[in-house]
């Protein structure tokens, strides 16, 4: 079996900024950004579907070299009308495995939870990142057995977060 | 950057006995000491974790 690469966190988000992507952190990576040690082995961001977004979008996924994590071994790149018609883009990238999300929840969009973010610094750049009680919304709708078992720390850390501030 | 969990949490008092466990078994400790971390070291803690899970899946294991 070929040796799965680690993904590259900071690496992915990097190349997405300085395509100027808009989007928003959104699943584990989220979860742990705000403070809830969980793990995860993918970045999962939200993008907003605007025209001039998906030129910027494709344009990093070039750079990356993206492709469909297809369990036939083919190989299907992103393109404009896949992105424009799917909701769930699971993708394998030179820098590990990078999720693009249309919408999350019950149908929510970038501009539906762009008010819901924070912003951090991670070294010089900005990343917008779904608050923690919104991702924790998130997890609850999915109800997936890998979502119910991060719950608890998830709720657990908010609680800690609530406390603190 | 910090490898292990520190004993003091960041906003308690120092008298302040805190539990390191939630009755529901979550590990309170953890959870302090990730909050006590900025953004970036939080991103470079998972991975860290990440990178280890992957060389072990690998079969790989080097010195860290």
């Amino acid at each position: 079996m070929a040796e799965s690469p680690s993904v590259k966190f900071l690496g992915l988000l990097r190349v997405l900024l300085r395509h100027g992507v808009d989007f928003l952190v959104v699943g584990g990576v989220a979860a742990q950004l705000e403070g809830a040690p969980i793990l995860t082995l993918d970045l999962d961001i939200l993008f907003d579907n605007s025209p001039e977004n998906l030129d910027r979008l494709l344009g990093a996924l070039g750079e990356l070299k993206a492709r469909y994590r297809d369990p036939a071994g083919r190989h299907i790149e992103p393109d404009r009308s896949k992105l424009e018609t799917h909701r769930m883009h699971l993708l394998l990238t030179d820098l590990g495995a990078l999720d693009l999300l249309g919408s999350i929840g019950n149908g929510l969009t970038y501009q539906d939870l762009a008010g819901r973010t924070v912003t951090y610094e991670l070294g010089q750049d900005r990343v917008r990142v779904l608050e923690l009680a919104a991702v924790i919304e998130m997890k609850k709708y999915a109800n997936r057995e890998k979502d119910r078992a991060v719950l608890p720390v998830l709720q657990r850390t908010l609680e800690m977060k609530d406390r603190l501030s | 950057m910090a490898q292990s969990p520190q004993p003091t949490a960041a906003g308690s008092s120092p008298d302040e006995i805190l539990p390191d466990e939630s009755p529901d078994g979550v590990d309170l400790g953890l959870i302090r000491w990730t909050l006590s971390l900025t953004p970036l070291e939080r991103l470079e803690l998972l991975q860290d974790w990440v990178d280890g899970l992957t060389e072990l899946r690998n079969g790989r294991v080097t010195e860290r």
